[in-house]
Formats: structure tokens, sequence, C-alpha cells
């Protein structure tokens, strides 16, 4: 199946190194510390941060750092088919655990000892790039609850099909079975922080293609930072300043 | 508000008490209660967010509980009872609700409003009180029929979420639903399974006049309130559910 036509369109009519619509909204669940809903195109995503709060688990508890807890889980009318389970199958407990450790990475955790930092994920409709889409909305969230960190972690995917390096795969383009590259990149610290890959590449095209995902990921945190300022001014005129 | 209608006995449990509360309407009218009415705002939003192959989506927001209802559509050629449609209802309570919902721990609030709004909108057992019109997802009669999935997604609570699933799935999610048209090849012979073609351009409202309405009272000192937000419900004595239709 052709995923690039001749004229260099893809199938949703996007450029290869063109990235999908980003939309992002702070503060979407009024009762959690910390919220933000991201959106990829169709891919949308709440995230919500509790914490730092007791560690409810005591036997969990680390004496000189934050806990940090993350959970992942799908809607049932996410994808196309009804899914059955939400939570609890591999794919969850694998995302869970790659947000978890790409996060906790970030995070200063040794100012909030003996603590607990808890990130729920909620994918509310998927159409590829759910992992990415999950960091970016934990980041808006972690920010939101206030919670210091090194610097803003942004994740985008890329992939390589009919020869083209490809940014920002959606759904169709994901389960065709080619290379999907996901990178968790510090924009500031310039540094990788999360990198998966499925399938195979050379490596010479594969460093073409972490770079092409390095590139989406510094775009949007210029995105999130915009989105991060609007907030923070809507926060102070609300509090008169 | 009338409340002559079909009462359902409902299971209402706080999320911070632990108690199951089942109350005869004939209490309150025994005690003569006064009854302090507040009703929360309700903010409907409603759109087609993703339109495949007969998905709807839509967002409610009531008061401090926002959910998401998409209403799933899936032609399914077996049916039991052969005049009538299937419809499912599932509650899921997602941890960004509130941090207990992680893992299984959203379970059995889930269920049990998943229950509690399956016997309000489709009766008891044998169909008998129902409040979606079971008839209209028919195809054809004994053949085919079709599968209507109602999944809520509760993403902010703040107390009161029957009620918000309830106008919910009733202003929200159906009212917006469409039935797809679709015909049948005539000439299918027996048990054949008959050529089906579903039309993308023409569809059929979906009824819902005659869905109920929920309406939650708490009792909290000597006044029933409602709509009741989390604070509220953290000390509540009793609560009463009902579910009113238009009749």
């Amino acid at each position: 199946m052709e995923f690039v036509s001749p004229e260099g369109l893809r199938l949703d009519g996007r450029r290869p190194m063109e990235m999908r619509q980003i939309r992002a909204e702070i503060g979407a669940v009024a009762k959690a510390d910390g919220s933000a809903v991201f959106e990829m195109g169709n891919t949308k995503v709440i995230a919500a941060v509790y914490g730092p709060r007791e560690v409810q688990n005591r036997t969990q508890q680390i004496n000189d750092q934050a806990l940090v807890r993350c959970e992942y889980s799908m809607a049932n009318f996410s994808t196309g088919d009804r899914m059955r389970k939400p939570k609890g199958d591999r794919r969850s407990t694998e995302i869970s655990l790659v947000i978890r450790q790409t996060m906790e990475a970030c995070i200063l955790t040794h100012l909030m000892p003996r603590s607990q930092i808890d990130i729920f994920v909620q994918v509310l409709q998927a159409d590829g790039g759910t992992r990415s889409a999950c960091i970016n909305a934990a980041t808006l969230a972690l920010a939101d609850a206030g919670i210091p960190m090194r610097d803003l972690v942004t994740s985008c995917s890329s992939g390589y099909l009919n020869s083209t390096p490809l940014l920002d795969l959606n759904y169709v383009e994901d389960s065709a079975g080619g290379p999907d590259v996901t990178v968790g990149f510090l924009p500031k610290l310039d540094k990788v922080t999360l990198l998966q890959m499925d399938s195979k590449l050379p490596i010479d095209i594969f460093e073409n293609v972490m770079q092409l995902a390095i590139e989406g990921c510094k775009a949007i945190a210029n995105y999130i930072r915009e989105i991060m300022l609007e907030n923070t001014k809507q926060l102070e005129y609300r509090r008169g300043i | 508000m009338d409340t002559h209608t079909p009462f359902q006995k409902l299971n209402l449990r706080d999320h911070i008490l632990d108690s199951l509360i089942a109350i005869t309407v004939a209490d309150i009218a025994a005690t003569g209660a006064t009854t302090c009415a507040r009703i929360g705002t309700i903010v409907a939003a409603t759109g087609t967010i993703v339109a495949t192959a007969g998905k709807w989506f839509s967002k409610i927001q009531v008061g401090g509980k926002q959910m998401l209802f998409p209403v799933l559509n899936l032609e399914n050629p077996s049916s039991l009872q052969p005049d009538k449609g299937k419809v499912a209802i599932h509650v899921d309570c997602s941890p960004s609700a509130a941090p207990m919902f992680e893992g299984r721990g959203g379970e059995e609030l889930s269920t049990e409003l998943s229950v509690a709004l399956q016997h309000c909108l489709l009766g008891a057992k044998s169909g008998a009180g129902a409040g979606i019109d079971l008839s209209s997802p028919i195809v054809a009669e004994g053949k085919i029929c079709w599968d209507f999935y109602i999944d809520c997604l509760v993403v902010c609570s703040d107390g009161n979420l029957l009620d918000a699933l309830g106008s919910a799935i009733k202003k929200a999610a159906l009212s917006n639903t469409g039935i797809p048209r679709v015909h049948v090849a005539t000439g299918a012979l027996g048990d054949e399974k008959p050529e089906v073609d579903i039309s993308k351009e023409e569809f059929l409202q979906f009824y819902t006049s005659n869905i109920p309405v929920i309406v939650t009272l708490t009792k909290v000192g000597w006044h029933y309130i409602e709509d009741a937000n989390s604070e509220e419900e953290s000390q509540l004595s009793s609560a009463i559910s009902i579910s009113v239709n238009r009749k």
C-alpha cells in the first residue's frame, strides 16, 4: 500500500515532515492538583496529576525522594473497535512504565522526600502516537500542579515508510508494520530521555528518523511553552495582578 | 416534580462513606421532609468528534463533573428476543477523577452505576418499564438488529454521578445519535445472512423523549438537597435516587 504518494503527500494530506495539528488545554480536571488535555490530530488524551501527597503504601515509601506512579488507561471507545478491557492489559502496563520512567527522570524528586506523585493518563481517542500525547499531556499537568522539574519533556514519533522518513504517524501509518520511533526529549538540556523503536532500521537511516522526531519534539516544546505562558497570564489576570 | 412514576430501587454509594441505602418513596411522604431544590447548571457540549462506522461522541459537564460518552453502534446478527434491539450500558471511572479509582479501585463504583443505569433505562429483565424503545434498533426482524453500546467515562467527579450520567445519556449521547439506514436485500432464505447495505448518508433519529431523568435527593441533617457535591455527599445520612419519565 502506498503511504506516500508520488507528489509527496501522505494518506491524510500531510507532507512527510509535517506534524498533525496540536492543541492543548491546562486545567481540565478541576479536582486534580494539575491536569491537562493534549490533542495531536485525532489522538486526544487527558492527564491528571495528584501530588505531592502522603504515600499510600508505607512499604513503597522512599526516604530521600518522591515516589512517582503512573497509570495509563484507554477508554472503551477510544479505538475503532470497542475495547473490552481498558486497563491491566500488557500494552497499558508497558506504557505506564514507560511514562513513569520518562517523567521520573525529569522531576526533581529529591525535593519531596517521603511523598508520592500520581500521574493518571486517560486516552479518549486513539489515532496513533498515544504514547507521545500522553507524555506531553503529563508534562503540562505536572507544570499545572507546580511540581518542580528539570525541564519540559516533550515526545514525538516518527517512522519510515516508502523510503521516506515520516513525522508523527497516525494509526494507519503506525499499523503498516514499518519502523516506529518514539523519542522523549528535554529541549533546553538537549537530552533524550526516552527512545523506543519497533521493527528494524539500518543505522544511518535510523539517525535521520530519530533526528526528525527530535525536531518534532522541539516544535511541540515551543507550543507547550506558549500554552503555559498563556495560562500564567490568565492566572495573573484572575489574581488581579 | 412528579414522583408517582415507576419507582426504581437504586443503590447509590457515597465515595467516602461505605453505605448502601435503599429507601421507599412512602418514607419521604410520611416524614413530609422539606426539599431544598438546588439544581446545578448543566452544560452539555455535543458534537461529532470521530464519526467512523457509526460512532458518535459527546461530552457533558454537569456542575463539577465531566463525563464523556460515545454511543457506538454495531450491527449484530444475533437476537434472542426477535423483535428487540440490544443495548448495553457500561460506566468506567477514570483515575483522573479520583486517585482511589486507579487499578481496580473504581470497579465497584463503576459496576454499581452501570447496573443502576441499566435498571433505569432498560427496565426489569422482562423489558417492562424500559425507557429506551428497543424496537427502533430493529433492521430485519428475527435476523439483524443494531447493538447499542453506551460507554460512559467519568473524568472528573464532584459528587452526584448518577444524575449527571442519566442526563448525559439522555440529552447528550442519545439525542445526538443517528442510526444509519440499512437496506436489506430481499429474497434472503431462511437462516442465510442477508446482504446488508449500510447507508452513510441517511440517518434515523433515535427517540429520546421517553427516556427518564434521574434525580438524587440526599438527606443532610434535616434537609433534602438536590445535586449534592462531594463535600455534601460526605455528610449524607441517606439518599434516594428516582428516575422519572414523561408519564
